[in-house]
This record gives C-alpha cells, sequence and structure tokens, in this order.
C-alpha cells in the first residue's frame, strides 16, 4: 500500500493506482473529459490536473496518468489547478460551445465568460471514442489523423471502414457529443448541427463529420412533420 | 579492411595509423568544407575544378585535397583552407582556385582572396587569427575541418577510438559513469539533465528482461540551428563512438541514431561509417572478443518537430505516431518497447570521446562549476559572421554577438538574441552581459535549447517573432493534449490581432494569461516551453506590444497591416509620399504639390534639409535595391510652385470669441503650430527672441543648403491676420508664463528649440577663438560676423559640426578645416551625404581622437591636445565605446575651436521664472507628455527641439502640428487623446506602365554644383531633378499603396433579380 496525502488528508492505496482514481475513491472530485473507467489513461483533457510537490518544485500534473507515490502530497483544488482549470474550460467553451457537458463543467466552475474567437467544432479530440473502439469494443476503426491544428479523428483514408461495426459505442462515450441532439425537438438541440444543413438532408447517410450516427435521420424526421 | 578481432589488434591499427600521419604531417593540403551547406553553396564545383587542376598538372604528389563537413563558418562558404599554413580563401568563385592552388604552391598568399574582415581592410592569413575563430574553443567542432568523414582512418588520425579502447581495457561501466558524472556534462539537447545521472539511472533500471536501447536524438527542428547536422555529417565516428561507450556505460546493446529525413547527407555519413566501423569489427557481435554486443540503426524521422521530444521519438521509433506520452514513466524505465532507453544529444554524445580520453577533472576546467564544457551554437540573423560557433559555458552573450559574430550587420543596432528555438525566448540587448548557461537562460525566461542563436535588430518587431514562433508550434504540435493544441492556436490568434491593428490591452492580460496556463498544464516538453517566446518577449518588450495595440504603429516596420506604404508611416508627418511620387510618375504636377503642402507647411524647406526617413524606410531600399529619391522629387515639385498660391482650408472658431494662443519661439515647431491654430480661427501671437523669425532654420542651418529667400517666402506665405510676430521678445526677459496668462491668453506653447551648446567642460574653453557651434553659426548666419581664423578644428560628429566646418571653410581667413571626432565615420550621426560633401570640399575629419586639453596663450587657443581612442566594448547605445590609448596624446595647432558636442535644449530662460515650476527632466529638457504635449502646468504646452533635446526639422514641424491640435481640443475642452488608426494609404491612384528598362534603372542622383567652385560661396548647391529625371525616378516606386487601395468600380453592378438568369 502506497501513502500519500490529498488536500492534506492522509490516504493509503495500492500501488499503481492513479492520483484521479485515488480522489475518486476518497470523495475528492476531479473534473475530467478524456478518463473513463476501463479505459487506458490518455492525459488530453488536461481538466484532470492537480498541484504535487511544494515550494518552488510544486508543479502541475494530470492525475488521470500520474501513478501514486509514497509520501506524495496532492493538492486537488489550489489556487494554481483553479486558475489552469478554469482557462481550459474557457478554451474549451471557445471551441465547443455546444456541448452540455462543458457549460455544465464551466458553470460549475464558475466560469462566466469566454474571451476568445467564437469557433464551433464538434470535437475537443478527447480521445474517448479511439480508445473505446480500439481497447472495448476491438475494433480500431477510427483513429487520429493530422498533427497540430490539423488534428481530427476519422477512419483509415476518410473512407467507409470495413471494421466498423457501427456499435455506436464512439458516440456513446463522447463528451462533446452527449445530450447534444435531442433528436425531434430542433428547438431544444444544443447543437442544431443536422438541422441546419444545407440542403438539409443526406438522406440514408450519416452524419460522419458531426460524429452522430442517429437512425433514423434526424432531418429526414423534422421535414415530415 | 581486416576485421580487427582483439583489443590490442585495436591498438596496434591506431598506432600504425597514427606514426604514418606523423610522417606525412607537412603535406601541403587543400581542405574544402562541403557539408550541406558547403554543397549548397558550391563547394562541389570547387572541389572538381581543385581536382582538375591537380590532374592536368600532375600535382598529386605534391597537394592533397580533403573534402570535409562543415567547419562552421557558412558565411565564408564555398572556401578553402590551406594547410599546414591555415590560410582561409572564403567566398570563392571556381575562376579563383587557379589562384590559390598557384598561390599555395609556391608558399605564398593571394592577398586579393584572403580572409578580409568584413567591411574593413585587415587581412587575417591564419583561420586562428580570425576573430571569429580565435575567441572560440573549438573541442569539438574543430576536428569537422580535419577528416574526411567517410573515412575511419581519418578519424582514427585525429585519435579517434582511443576512448572506445580506454573503455575496453578498462571494462568497468561505473567507471564510465563515474568519469562522466565528474565532467558536470549536460544534456546538450537543451534541458541540460546530467548525463552520468541518466545513465546511472539507466544502467540500475532492470524493466525489459535484460534488453536496453541507447538512441542518438539527431531529430533537429529548431529553426536556424543546424548544430546537430553539421556533427553528424562532419564526424559521424566520434558519435558512434559516444553511442558505444554509452552503450558499454549502460548495459544496452542496441542502438538508434534517429535522424530527420531532411538530412540525407549525414544519413549517407553515417550509413557509410557504420558499415566501416562493422567492417573494422568495431560494431556487431561479440567486438574485439570482448563479448560485448552492440548494434546500431538509422531510424529516419518523418518530418514531425514533437518527434524530438523523447517520449514521441519512442513513439516513431516503435513505428506509431509521433505522439508524446505523460511522463513518469521516465524512458530510462519504460521507453522503447517498454525497455530502459536512454537518449542522448549528438552533441553530448559527441562530447563523451573527449571526456574519456582526455579524462573527466581536464573536461571539468572548461566552463563554470555547474555548466562545464563546451556548447555549440549556430549564430544566426542581423550579424556580420553567421556561423556554427562553439564556445566554453559561461562564456557572456556580448562576447559571442559582438566579438565572434562582429557586431550588427548594418546601422540598425542590435536589439536582442532569441535562443532556443521556438521553446526559447528573446534576451534583450541590455541582458547581454549574462552569461550563457543552462540555468541563467532559463532565469532570464529563455532556454538553452538545442543552441540556436538568432540575432534581432531594429529592423525586426518582436510581436512579429512571437507570432512566427507561435504559427511554427501550433503546426508542430502533436495535438495530443488539448491545453497545447488550442492553446498554441489561440495565442497565434491574439498576436495575428495585434498585428494587425485589431487587438485591445485586454488581450494582452489574457495572453499572458493563457501563455502561463499553457506552460503549467500541457504534456510535453514541447508544450512547457512553447510560450516562452510570448512570455519572453511580453517581458522585455511589452512597449512593442502596446506600441502595436494604442498606437497602432510597428516601429520596426514589418507588420503589414499597421505600416501601409512605409514612405508614409516613416514621416512624421505622414506625408503620403507613395502619393505625390505616383502624381509625378504620371505628370500630375499640381496635385503632387497639394498632396507634398496638405500636412506641410514648410515643404520647400523640407525638400532640402530633411533627413528623409521616408527614403530609409523605402521598400525598394530594404529589398536590396536603392531607394526612390523622395526628397529630390520632393524638391522638382515645390520648385515649381509658389507657396503663396496655395490656400488651405480655413474654419470660422464656433464657440464665441476667438481664444489667444501664446507661442514662444518660431521656430518649424513654434510656426507650424501657430500656422494651423490660425487655419482653426485662433489668434496666435509668436515670441522670438531673435531678431528674424525660423529658429534653428535661420540661425543654424547654412544658406548653401537651404538659402534664406526660401524659409522668407515660406514663412512670409503662412503668416496671416490671426498671427502676431513679435520678434526680440524672449521668455524670462521679456515676457513670462504667468504673464502671458494674465494677459488673457488661454493658452500658451512653449517650443524655443535646443540652442545651447554643451561645453567640453575643459579648461580654457573660455578663451578667445573656441566657440560653441550654434553660437558660431547664429553669429554667421544672423549677423555677417566671420569668427572663424586660420587653421580651424570642430569638435564633434553630428551635423551641426559639419555643418560649422563647411561654414567656417567658406569664411575668408580660414586656411583649413579639421573635423575632430571620438569614433569611427561609421558612427558619425551626421547624414552621410553631408560628410561626403564635406570630405569633397577638402575638410579633414580625423576619427578616434578625443581633445584632453585646450592650450591657450595670451589668452587665445593656440593648439589642443588629444589622444587617440580605439573601440572597446559595447555601450548601451550599441555602439563601440571610444577607449583611449595611453601615451598617444599629440598638439594640433589651432587659430579657432569649434565645439559641437551637441546641444541642449533652452530651459534657461525658464529658470528666472522658476515660480512658473515647469518640470525638467534629468536630461535638462522640458518634461511634456508625448501624446497631449502638455506639461506639468495646465494651459502650457510644449514641443520640439525643447522636449526632445536637437532633433530634425520634420519632427519639429510634426510635433508643432499634433501640439495644435491638442491646443485646440484642449480650449474647446475635448477629450486630448483619441484612439489612434493605422496610418494606411487610401486613396487609389491609377500606376503608369513601366517598362523593364525603367525599373532597373539605378537611382536618380541629384546633379551638385562642383566642390571648388562652392568652397567659396554660399549659393545652394544642390540643383534640381529635369523633367525626365524626375519621371523617370517617380517610375522606379514600388508603389506598395496598390496592396491597400482598390480600383474604383466605374461601371456600375448589373444586378439580377434573384432567381433570373444572366443571358
Amino acid at each position: 500500500m502506497i501513502r500519500l496525502t490529498i488536500n492534506g488528508l492522509e490516504i493509503s492505496v495500492e500501488e499503481g493506482t492513479t492520483i484521479l482514481e485515488a480522489a475518486k475513491f476518497y470523495g475528492f472530485p476531479i473534473p475530467t473529459l478524456c478518463y473513463m473507467e476501463g479505459l487506458s489513461p490518455y492525459g488530453a483533457c488536461r481538466l484532470c490536473v492537480v498541484e504535487i510537490g511544494e515550494g518552488p518544485k510544486a508543479r502541475l500534473v494530470t492525475s488521470c496518468t500520474y501513478p501514486v507515490e509514497e509520501g506524495l502530497k496532492v493538492r486537488t483544488a489550489s489556487s494554481r489547478v483553479i486558475k489552469a482549470r478554469k482557462m481550459i474550460l474557457e478554451l474549451l467553451l471557445a471551441s465547443c460551445p455546444q456541448s452540455k457537458t462543458i457549460q455544465d463543467l464551466a458553470a460549475a466552475h464558475n466560469v462566466r465568460r469566454q474571451r476568445f474567437k467564437q469557433e464551433y467544432e464538434d470535437c475537443i479530440l478527447c480521445g474517448l471514442c479511439v480508445r473505446m473502439c480500439e481497447e472495448q469494443m476491438m475494433a480500431k476503426a477510427i483513429g487520429f489523423q493530422g498533427r497540430g491544428e490539423n488534428r481530427s479523428i476519422g477512419t483509415p483514408f476518410n473512407i467507409k471502414s470495413d471494421i466498423c461495426r457501427l456499435c455506436g459505442g464512439c458516440i456513446y462515450i463522447c463528451p462533446a457529443c452527449q445530450l447534444r441532439c435531442t433528436y425531434t425537438e430542433p428547438e431544444k438541440a444544443i447543437c442544431g448541427g443536422c438541422a441546419n444543413l444545407s440542403p438539409p438532408c443526406l438522406e440514408k447517410e450519416q452524419f460522419d463529420d458531426m460524429m452522430c450516427y442517429m437512425e433514423p435521420c434526424v432531418a429526414c424526421e423534422i421535414k415530415k412533420d | 579492411m581486416k576485421k580487427l578481432s582483439s583489443i590490442s589488434e585495436l591498438t596496434d591499427f591506431r598506432h600504425r595509423i597514427l606514426s604514418e600521419k606523423k610522417f606525412e604531417h607537412e603535406k601541403l593540403t587543400l581542405v574544402v568544407s562541403a557539408g550541406t551547406c558547403g554543397q549548397a553553396s558550391g563547394a562541389n564545383d570547387i572541389i572538381r575544378v581543385i581536382k582538375r587542376c591537380i590532374l592536368e598538372r600532375s600535382l598529386q604528389e605534391n597537394i592533397e585535397i580533403r573534402v570535409t563537413g562543415c567547419h562552421g563558418f557558412c558565411d565564408t562558404e564555398p572556401s578553402i583552407l590551406v594547410e599546414p599554413g591555415l590560410h582561409l580563401y572564403p567566398k570563392l568563385s571556381i575562376e579563383d582556385v587557379p589562384r590559390v592552388i598557384e598561390a599555395a604552391l609556391t608558399g605564398d598568399i593571394d592577398e586579393e582572396l584572403i580572409y578580409r574582415e568584413p567591411q574593413g581592410q585587415k587581412r587575417y592569413y591564419c583561420q586562428s587569427d580570425i576573430p571569429f575563430f580565435r575567441k572560440q574553443t573549438r573541442t569539438i567542432i574543430a576536428s569537422n575541418q580535419k577528416l574526411d568523414p567517410i573515412r575511419i582512418h581519418n578519424y582514427i588520425e585525429q585519435g579517434g577510438y582511443a576512448a572506445l579502447e580506454k573503455v575496453l581495457l578498462k571494462s568497468d561501466p561505473e567507471w564510465i559513469i563515474r568519469e562522466v558524472q565528474e565532467s558536470g556534462l549536460r544534456g546538450r539537447g537543451g534541458a541540460g539533465f546530467p548525463t552520468g545521472k541518466k545513465w546511472e539511472l539507466a544502467r540500475a533500471s532492470n524493466n525489459g528482461k535484460g534488453q536496453k536501447y541507447i538512441v542518438c536524438n539527431c531529430d533537429e527542428g529548431d529553426p536556424g540551428a543546424y548544430m546537430d547536422r553539421s556533427l553528424l555529417e562532419g564526424n559521424p565516428h566520434s558519435i558512434i563512438e559516444g553511442m558505444m561507450i554509452a552503450g558499454i556505460a549502460i548495459g544496452a546493446t542496441k542502438a538508434f541514431i534517429y535522424v530527420r529525413g531532411e538530412y540525407p547527407l549525414a544519413i549517407k555519413h553515417t550509413i557509410i561509417a557504420l558499415r566501416q566501423a562493422t567492417d573494422l569489427g568495431l560494431l556487431g557481435e561479440n567486438i574485439l572478443n570482448t563479448g560485448i554486443d552492440f548494434d546500431i540503426e538509422i531510424v529516419r524521422g518523418a518530418g514531425a518537430f514533437v518527434c524530438g521530444e523523447e517520449t514521441a521519438l519512442i513513439k516513431s521509433i516503435e513505428g506509431y505516431m509521433g505522439e508524446p506520452r505523460q511522463r513518469p514513466p521516465y524512458p530510462v524505465e519504460k521507453g522503447i518497447r517498454g525497455c530502459p532507453t536512454c537518449i542522448n544529444n549528438v552533441e553530448t554524445l559527441a562530447n563523451i570521446p573527449v571526456i574519456i580520453s582526455g579524462g573527466a577533472k581536464e573536461y571539468a576546467k572548461v566552463g563554470i562549476p555547474g555548466n562545464t564544457g563546451t556548447k555549440i551554437f549556430s549564430l544566426v540573423g542581423k550579424i556580420r559572421n553567421t556561423g556554427l560557433v562553439e564556445v566554453p559555458l559561461g562564456i557572456k552573450i556580448s562576447e559571442v554577438v559582438y566579438d565572434i559574430g562582429g557586431g550588427p550587420l548594418g546601422k540598425a543596432k542590435i536589439k536582442a538574441v532569441q535562443t532556443g528555438g521556438p521553446s526559447g525566448g528573446c534576451i534583450p540587448a541590455s541582458m547581454f552581459d549574462l552569461p550563457i548557461s543552462y540555468d541563467s537562460l532559463a532565469e532570464a525566461g529563455s532556454i538553452m535549447g538545442s543552441g540556436g542563436m538568432i540575432v534581432m535588430d531594429d529592423n525586426t518587431c518582436m510581436v512579429d517573432v512571437a507570432k512566427y514562433f507561435m504559427n511554427f508550434l501550433k503546426g508542430e504540435s502533436c495535438g495530443k493534449c488539448f491545453t497545447c493544441r488550442k492553446g498554441t492556436q489561440r495565442m497565434y490568434e491574439i498576436l495575428d490581432d495585434i498585428t494587425k491593428g485589431k487587438a485591445r490591452l485586454e488581450d494582452l492580460d489574457l495572453l499572458e494569461e493563457l501563455a502561463l496556463v499553457v506552460k503549467d498544464t500541457t504534456m510535453c516538453g514541447l508544450g512547457q516551453t512553447a510560450s516562452n517566446p510570448v512570455l519572453s518577449t511580453l517581458r522585455y518588450f511589452r512597449h512593442e506590444f502596446k506600441r502595436h495595440i494604442v498606437d497602432k504603429r510597428c516601429d520596426a516596420f514589418v507588420c503589414k497591416e499597421l505600416v501601409g506604404a512605409p514612405c508614409q508611416s516613416a514621416c512624421p508627418l505622414g506625408t503620403e509620399a507613395w502619393r505625390y511620387v505616383a502624381h509625378i510618375a504620371r505628370g500630375e504636377y499640381k496635385e503632387a504639390y497639394r498632396v507634398i503642402r496638405e500636412p506641410n507647411p514648410f515643404p520647400s524647406i523640407c525638400a532640402r534639409v530633411c533627413d528623409h526617413p521616408c527614403e530609409s524606410k523605402c521598400r525598394a531600399g530594404t529589398t536590396g535595391g536603392e531607394p526612390v529619391a523622395i526628397r529630390s522629387l520632393k524638391r522638382f515639385i515645390t520648385d515649381r510652385f509658389d507657396p503663396s498660391t496655395y490656400t488651405p482650408k480655413r474654419t470660422e472658431w464656433s464657440d464665441g470669441e476667438p481664444p489667444s494662443v501664446a507661442i514662444i519661439g518660431s521656430g518649424p515647431a513654434g510656426l507650424t503650430a501657430a500656422h494651423h491654430l490660425s487655419l482653426k480661427g485662433c489668434k496666435v501671437t509668436v515670441f522670438e527672441a531673435e531678431a528674424e523669425t525660423g529658429g534653428m532654420l535661420t540661425c543654424a542651418i547654412p544658406s548653401y543648403r537651404l538659402p534664406r529667400d526660401i524659409i522668407r517666402n515660406e514663412i512670409d506665405s503662412l503668416l496671416d491676420e490671426n498671427i502676431t510676430v513679435k520678434c526680440n521678445t524672449a521668455l524670462g526677459k521679456d515676457i513670462t508664463i504667468k504673464g502671458l496668462f494674465k494677459d488673457n491668453y488661454k493658452a500658451v506653447l512653449l517650443a524655443m528649440g535646443a540652442h545651447k551648446s554643451r561645453p567640453l567642460k575643459l579648461e580654457n574653453e573660455d578663451v578667445e577663438g573656441v566657440y560653441p557651434s550654434i553660437e558660431f553659426l547664429k553669429a554667421f548666419n544672423l549677423r555677417g560676423e566671420l569668427h572663424a581664423k586660420g587653421k580651424v578644428g570642430v569638435i564633434g560628429g553630428g551635423n551641426s559640426a559639419i555643418d560649422a566646418a563647411r561654414v567656417a571653410i567658406r569664411q575668408r581667413d580660414v586656411e583649413s578645416v579639421t573635423i575632430l571626432y571620438r569614433r569611427t565615420r561609421d558612427e558619425m550621426p551626421a547624414f552621410v551625404e553631408e560628410i561626403e560633401a564635406a570630405d569633397q570640399e577638402d575638410i579633414n575629419i580625423q576619427t578616434l581622437v578625443t581633445p584632453v586639453k585646450i592650450i591657450a596663450e595670451n589668452g587665445h587657443i593656440s593648439a589642443i591636445e588629444c589622444i587617440k581612442n580605439e573601440l572597446g566594448d559595447v555601450d548601451s547605445s550599441g555602439r563601440r565605446r571610444p577607449v583611449p590609448i595611453e601615451g598617444t596624446e599629440h598638439t594640433i595647432q589651432l587659430d579657432t575651436l569649434i565645439v559641437a558636442i551637441g546641444e541642449d535644449s533652452s530651459t534657461d530662460c525658464i529658470d528666472p521664472v522658476s515660480e512658473s515650476e515647469i518640470e525638467i527632466t534629468k536630461w535638462g529638457t522640458v518634461q511634456a507628455d508625448s501624446k497631449t504635449f502638455l506639461t506639468n502646468l495646465p494651459g502650457v504646452f510644449a514641443a520640439g527641439d525643447l522636449v526632445t533635446g536637437p532633433n530634425t526639422v520634420v519632427e519639429a514641424i510634426a510635433a508643432g502640428k499634433k501640439a495644435a491640435v491638442m491646443i485646440e481640443r484642449f480650449l474647446k475642452n475635448e477629450e486630448l487623446v483619441r484612439p489612434a488608426e493605422p496610418c494606411i494609404p487610401k486613396v487609389y491612384i491609377e500606376p503608369v506602365a513601366v517598362d523593364d528598362e525603367m525599373q532597373k534603372a539605378g537611382r536618380a542622383r541629384t546633379p551638385q554644383a562642383p566642390a571648388e567652385w562652392r568652397k567659396r560661396s554660399f549659393a545652394e548647391i544642390e540643383v534640381s531633378l529635369s523633367v525626365d529625371e524626375a519621371t523617370r525616378e517617380a517610375m522606379r516606386c514600388l508603389r506598395c499603396d496598390l496592396e491597400f487601395t482598390k480600383k474604383p468600380e466605374v461601371e456600375e453592378k448589373k444586378t439580377l433579380p434573384i432567381g433570373e438568369k444572366m443571358a
């Protein structure tokens, strides 16, 4: 057993546990978007940063990837952590304002403004879907492509994948997609992307670039009314 | 090659090669540096010609040729180095080669081709005497020029594989690690982790069933850094040796060299070197029967910057997408395929054989404690000598930049160096005393990085620099972690807005806040240092960011959206130079005059004496050619129009009785302000202490440059019923500021200029025959008094020194005139054309002398004692400080001495009225707000030289104009400061067709009267251009304005109702 302190509370956990798991177990909330039990930690969203160490050696690390160490002193909500977290949320809001999950997190952290140029992206590239597909569905149908600002998720060569079983695990797990589409009630929709398509229907084709695999097509349903 | 099978065989082999080398030591050798850089500049052609010459003349026995990697002095390539004399012949063309060979054969030196100081005439016959090489400590890179990288024998000749032999004989890995630890070597890749410590950790780690790896990191992606390439290219065996020693130390049997695919020559040389080492039995299984296996494989990087990061590099070697993973575990615990992996930089590994052969203690003597050894920097940018320099750690930045680099490339002052590539930061010139070490650079907000050192001067915009690096990083960030991907994009967005004048001041705080969070929360080294370019420029150059945001100006003339047409932004008055030049090309002279006159009430005067900042920023000049002769074109137009024919737009004073404004001083600043206020309907009274108006224009500028009737005409055209001029009325004597307010003046503008010559502060300065320059010029220009007699000396190097000298030589009783200046001619602040004119008029200019004593006889000057100077360290102005050489005192016989070492603002007259309490700065100028021109007293404004110290005419006019605007706003009770707008061209002028011949034509030369004739006359020297010349010159304009203006749509667009199709 490894002993460490989180926010002053001395705890002991098994070796190999991450800080995030330890904190969750003892009831310290740490927000995260790219962590999911059962999937390997990835450290992409950076929301789960916590402060470790003391004095000039204090630094921020992602709790989802950092294994516990003997005598480690962890602060999950120090001012440095909160400042970083708020800025990350602000950046997230600037990129994906439609996501209910991100909106809720921002609200919970008292992020009241967004000072960057507003974008309307669908994806924060947390990689949950990629890991879901690979680790739980054993498919490896989707993966990352491109670098930096051109990074995106897709099937190889962006063509329909033969390996994909359309299991929907990727949609299920997506923090940006989650709660996004309200199906046939477009006025309640958070993104409304499908309703705003022009022309507004792609018939049977899936809305690949929105990572939406709804069947039947929402746009078609709207048109019927 | 026979395979060696024991350590003793290696020893024998080495000794045999070394003894052969001794025998051939003195052989004449031509060394051609043909690294990638050398080949790109034509080294291959040089080699071909040398070979042909040797074959044609059958010189095989006499001359040897050695093709080597880069010797580091990239500026000189393609070059030939002649051994054994080490004569360096730089920048050769193929025609020069036979001459070099001829000289080498006869043992001579070709005086014409041998290396010379840039811009200097001093020749250096031996490579090691050249300042660029002399100040370096070349332990690593010096080998490059001594060996052919594709010959293992050459490497062994230089003592190669001796360290390996030593290690194998000792057969004690712990000893190696102790040695490396003791040497204090730190990772040269940038982070500076102690190499010995890393090896110890790697040795102790036993994660991977015994398998361990060594990786040589040659994924050098920093823009402007290429030392790793040149090491791998020029001396691959030293890297291989270093890797083998590292492998033996940590117990690894397999190694990788991860090299960028963009380095084909390095890859080629490494492949050859690996094959040779394998053939010799130094690589492979059971090396030299010691039971040690060691194998090296080359992995080519596909060009992602992030793959230089160790965890991403491991992924890339494993065959996955090159993206980092979160550490811990560190690679020394869990690296390639989960096995302990020790990753070292190329330069680190190149240091290992040196440490092992020479001993750790010896190695640790170089450098400073904690930062031992040497480091190679690639010195590039706005500097004279570019190339790879190897210096001991702890050396000052200034030594690298000025002593080795040779200082700035042109006249512009060096402003900063950028170290560490995109992840590094900028260090301002004021901190150049900083010793270069891992810790001091980190403290200054930069990093050592792989060792790029980019020198920047005043023509570099720091916002643009930050934007450039951020653009690089946003493309090179792998994108895995959110803060790095989005953070760099957002920082770029904000920086881009700043350079386009769209940002607000709050954005700076946001930028800083974001940069700190990115630094704190990203996954790998790339993200953690990505903020450095932003944070360090914000830390040291925040004023530049603010200038972009608040004033919408880019002082380096880089940010296009703020600069517009450089000629227009460079003019303090914002004169649309491009516009009148375009009108001249079209033959529309009247229109051109209107464009010139509108912003400037003194166009004819400026056409003669303006220091033409427009020309110095003209793109035709800054892009390699000659600038358009804008001032001559202005002269061409103004000569055609009488100033009185122009009627400016007038407005009546709107709120009630027009207020009275008092202006003290009738120089360009005062008169411009008076003119502009009178146009707005104010009643203005101008008070002048002298008998004539015009200030410095009349009392200092000689009439051969500026004829008196031109001044009179132009001033008279400005005076109208709203302006009253009172000459012979001095502030402090006849009037006081308080008194003016009592006399119902609503505002006062102080524009008395800078008429107080600075004294030398030497004994006997008050004797007869010694004159302050302004007094001397005034006495002549205003009263016609001839003070200069016999032998005249002028001290100083500014325009007023040259004016005084040229006026003196025109005076009747003058025998000769000598200018004495303490620095060199290059550093003289006077205009170049003025210095040239002085030369032509037989004025003797002595530089690097300082007067130390005035010798007087009977109350009259008889001689002056001077001391010679040499140039020393660089001072705060970026120029080398003159340092007196002891024992070089000498006397110069003189009858007249004119002191022209600068002027101070005329604040004396304010002192008697000190009850008015005008704040004076420590430089003796009046303290006034740079934007509102308000002094500390309400209603009292100050402008011109009085505020800035001695300055140009156009600056004074601009100040007067801006002050007038402020005074008007003040009188109307309006907000003084308003948001700035970028000054960009707004009017479209159809360009004329220009043929090729015209564009290639050189700059028009203004005809000048012959020197012999003009020496005795005060008639104007410069003559106007002819119509043909002027049109031709105007057509040379590149028309930068067209990028911002659009041809107005003449034809009305036919709009069709939606749904209808065009027929």
